[in-house]
């Protein structure tokens, strides 16, 4: 406890050390407010009777105003007084007021006062709507009562008069405070008067129960948040009376202080900061609940918009007032699943559950509990959430409903978790929620650099998973080892078995789990011009699809360490990083080939000189089926495979590599109506080329006559071994352009520098039916030999990839010139 | 007494502040900046758009030393802070007419 620095009445100093005592003796903090009250009034009362009675004997009264009127005087807050006059003081009058304000000023009292006729009190001035607000806690201390009573007469009908108003500003107010700080009550070093879910936002909720106290909606007395009061209250207590002034943020060092009171029950600082974010938690729920009901409700554009989002409303769930209800609440417990459905529904539409659904929910949460403990694929309504736009909406549902810590358990884990180091400001699940949230932000329009990083989102095939990574990245932060990378994979490898996430995404989350931190220790503490550093995170990331989920992670983490952790220069830092490992991870793919030397066997020699990002890719299911096919396509000439899977159909195709084999295949593709999203082309050292292409089938012909599947292959053998020629086949078709989107103006890169051997060549284009058949057909026509192409195709742009030679050498600079132009008309479609 | 300002490589931070803290000088002010020297800044392409880096990433550190310590401080940082590559920064060295620490008013070499 530091030293008494201000007095704070002019109570004898026993008296107010007597309040002190009690209570740091028993914490009771309403004792304490309204001791201190009493003392306040006993000092204003002396000093009214000796100034101001004898110079005013009429036309004036002293009201108490705000905390100090409702009796809820903190330890150090100002004092509040309002004079009520007549007319405005003059002369004698006038220096009687100032002469009663210097005397409690001097014995210590802080003091703000204002001067009104019962009139001003009673009119909405704009820029001091704080008085009003004020007033509506006063009362009488001492003065003429026939003036009071004039002001209590009139008082009623401004209140009822300006009610909407009142509240907006009121509602206005708390928005501004709330955004301060974050919108969130969870940070690490609370002030507990201001942010959010602190004593600020209980006087909202009592003032705007009085405000609309008798009409239709008043608010339900928010009784239930009586626990929270007393807690937030004994801490604000606490926290004046060890500073001996108004400091109400509570410090690392406060926390420490307030855990060793006897009023506070034993487990250290944490456990009493749990306490807190609960009490918190309960106090913002209401506070934002209230505030979205009674702001701006005489609006007839703000209804209007309500009314017609009310349309959203389906079978299951009605939108009323921006807010979702169950239709039959009762079906929960035989269909648990609704819940999800109903989280669903909020991130496709970006509505908030009502309180009412959130009951329901929570009345019947042991039995959705008991439903999500089993291993079922759960995986499916999380993966479908995380992939709508307002996916951050439903989370933050489902974490405050209770349906997340029912889904994965291991979340409870991480729930108000303080984490005490000197750059996080949230516990553990507010940085994971806001993680989320700075990844799903990406999705909207972005400027500057961050564009960069939304452009790698929107090119994630599966942009669901480096969510779920984020989602269960921290969940092992409570293990005391400091280790927390190794226990969050332990316990995301054991959530996402039971939720069935397929064995590859699996792998692909762990790895992202594994690696979180990678990156941002590389951005801060690694020479980035060295190419040795670069190559070793090339090696860890594998592959550029594995990179840009790791830097998308790494993004949205650090932006939730807190506001301002990813700076400009960090970002700066982050997208050169990427940038020159993207490189490396191209540059590879041509130069990286796999060597068995010496080791003999069918296998081995097939795996003989493919890049190798190829046995990162593909399963060993996948290699051996690769190898079956290889085998058939040596007694054939070609072989081929169509198969179904996750919506897209994968084709691959052996065959003894022959010049433009690649122009053909992509050419017989297009001629089957076929879009192809990516595609990787290469061949062996015994000249055996592996081309795999998923391809959709936008016209469902494949899907809906299962004859067209052998045709597809038998025209695809042919086309490779050249007995069909991929032209005739495109000219059968109608010729149809499709335009997706705002047009990319087409880009193409020649670079020699990249591999000793190859020309690597990068093309970006909009995307259209048999782009990719024209391009490499351009190529074989420049006498180009394909060696290895990697294309990807989202949101309507591809990217292609392309390493080739002529007669085994780069393109002279010259040539290269052409061809570019070439490569351009061709991606333009000209 | 002397200001040290120095300019250095990002990932050189850890090693120049745990040197200096070697040698007892224990307070400094970090900051992340952006900038460029001789070392200009680079092209780079990416998916075939070509856009320069001018202002690269760097971190600037400032103390304020006495005068006795200055040459030892300045081996020291520069030491930790070289590669032997362009871009590892510079130095600079400026006269400090006072310091005051706020606290409790000790003035001059006292504050630091």
């Amino acid at each position: 406890m530091t030293g008494e620095k201000q007095r704070s009445s002019i109570a004898p100093e026993t008296a107010w050390d007597e309040v002190r005592g009690r209570f740091l003796a028993t914490g009771d903090a309403a004792g304490a407010l309204e001791a201190r009250s009493a003392l306040v009034d006993e000092a204003v009362l002396a000093a009214w009777r000796r100034i101001l009675a004898p110079a005013c004997p009429g036309g004036m009264a002293l009201l108490a105003v705000g905390g100090y009127g409702r009796r809820d005087l903190f330890p150090y807050s100002d004092v509040d007084l309002l004079f009520l006059v007549e007319t405005p003081p003059a002369g004698e009058r006038k220096q009687a007021l100032a002469e009663f304000l210097r005397v409690l000023w001097d014995e210590g009292l802080r003091l703000s006062h204002s001067v009104r006729t019962p009139k001003e009190c009673c009119g909405l001035d704009d820029n001091n709507v704080e008085l009003s607000i004020s007033l509506i806690d006063q009362r009488l201390l001492a003065g003429d009562r026939a003036l009071y009573e004039t002001f209590r007469r009139r008082w009623p009908r401004f209140l009822h008069s300006r009610r909407q108003d009142l509240t907006d500003h009121l509602c206005r107010l708390a928005r501004e405070r709330h955004a301060k700080y974050h919108g969130t009550f969870q940070h690490l070093e609370p002030d507990v008067k201001e942010t959010p879910g602190g004593l600020r936002d209980l006087h909202l909720l009592e003032w705007l129960e009085r405000l609309h106290a008798g009409t239709e909606d008043a608010p339900r007395p928010a009784g239930e948040l009586g626990p929270a009061r007393s807690f937030l209250s004994a801490v604000r207590c606490f926290l004046h009376f060890r500073a001996g002034r108004d400091d109400n943020r509570l410090s690392f060092e406060a926390q420490e202080e307030l855990a060793r009171q006897s009023f506070v029950p034993a487990g250290g600082p944490a456990a009493l900061m749990r306490r807190y974010y609960l009490h918190a938690r309960a106090v913002h729920r209401v506070a934002e609940r209230t505030i979205d009901a009674y702001e701006g409700r005489h609006s007839t554009l703000f209804r209007d918009f309500r009314r017609w989002r009310s349309r959203l409303s389906n079978n299951e769930f009605t939108v009323i007032r921006e807010r979702i209800y169950f239709r039959s609440p009762a079906a929960i417990p035989h269909d648990p699943e609704l819940v999800l459905r109903l989280f669903e529904f909020a991130a496709r539409h970006g509505i908030e559950v009502s309180p009412d659904a959130e009951r329901r929910i929570r009345e019947h949460l042991p039995a959705i509990e008991n439903y999500f403990s089993e291993s079922r694929p759960h995986w499916v309504a999380l993966a479908r959430i995380f992939k709508l736009p307002h996916a951050p909406v439903a989370l933050r549902g489902m974490h405050e409903t209770g349906v997340l810590a029912a889904l994965l358990p291991e979340w409870k884990n991480v729930e108000c978790l303080v984490v005490r180091d000197f750059y996080h400001r949230y516990t553990v699940d507010e940085h994971t929620l806001a993680a989320v949230e700075a990844l799903a932000d990406l999705r909207r329009p972005q400027q500057g650099r961050r564009a960069n990083f939304a452009g790698l989102l929107s090119e994630s095939p599966e942009p669901e998973l480096p969510a779920l990574a984020l989602l269960l990245h921290d969940l092992g932060k409570a293990a005391a080892d400091g280790n927390h990378t190794r226990h969050s994979l332990e316990i995301a490898d054991r959530a996402l078995e039971r939720i069935q996430l397929p064995l590859r995404k699996r792998s692909h989350v762990l790895f992202l789990i594994e690696h979180h931190l990678d990156l941002s220790a590389a951005v801060t503490s690694r020479d980035l011009d060295d190419q040795a550093v670069i190559r070793n995170l090339a090696q860890m990331a594998g592959t550029v699809e594995r990179l840009k989920d790791l830097v998308l992670i790494t993004y949205a983490d650090v932006s939730a360490v807190n506001p301002s952790a990813m700076s400009p220069w960090r970002m700066e830092r982050l997208w050169r990083l990427y940038l020159a490992v993207h490189q490396e991870l191209t540059r590879e793919l041509e130069t990286d080939r796999i060597h068995s030397a010496g080791a003999s066997g069918e296998q081995a020699a097939f795996l003989e000189g493919f890049p190798r990002r190829y046995l990162r890719v593909h399963s060993a299911e996948e290699v051996a089926a690769h190898l079956e096919l290889a085998r058939r396509a040596q007694q054939r000439g070609a072989a081929v495979r169509v198969e179904r899977r996750n919506g897209v159909y994968e084709v691959t195709v052996a065959a003894s590599d022959r010049p433009r084999l690649f122009a053909s295949l992509a050419g017989a593709l297009a001629g089957f109506g076929l879009n192809i999203l990516e595609a990787e082309a290469f061949s062996n050292a015994a000249g055996l080329a592996l081309d795999v292409f998923d391809v959709e089938d936008p016209n469902r012909n494949l899907e809906l006559n299962p004859a067209e599947v052998e045709r597809l292959e038998w025209t695809l053998e042919r086309v490779a071994t050249g007995r069909l020629r991929a032209r005739d086949l495109l000219q059968a078709r109608p010729s149809r352009r499709r335009r997706r989107g705002a047009g990319i103006e087409p880009r193409v890169t020649l670079d020699n520098s990249a591999s000793e051997t190859a020309t690597l060549i990068e093309v970006v284009a909009e995307d259209r039916p048999g782009l990719l058949y024209q391009l490499a057909r351009t190529l074989s026509e420049a006498g180009c030999n394909i060696e290895v192409v990697l294309v990807e195709t989202r949101a309507g742009k591809a990217i292609d990839v392309i390493y080739v030679t002529r007669e085994g050498r780069k393109l002279p600079g010259a040539d290269g010139e052409a061809l570019r132009e070439a490569l351009l008309e061709a991606a333009a479609g000209r | 007494m002397k200001k040290i300002e120095a300019i250095i490589q990002p990932f050189k931070l850890d090693e120049v502040k745990e040197a200096l803290i070697g040698i007892g000088i224990d307070g400094m002010t970090v900051i992340e900046v952006r900038g460029h020297g001789r070392q200009k800044g680079h092209k780079e392409i990416y998916r075939g758009q070509e856009y320069t880096v001018d202002l690269l990433p760097k971190v600037k550190l400032e103390l304020v030393v006495p005068d006795s310590r200055v040459d030892e401080v300045i081996q020291t940082l520069a030491g930790a802070a070289r590669t032997g590559k362009i871009g590892d920064g510079k130095i600079f060295v400026s006269e400090i007419a006072e310091a005051i620490r706020i606290r409790n008013d000790d003035r001059g070499e006292a504050a630091l």
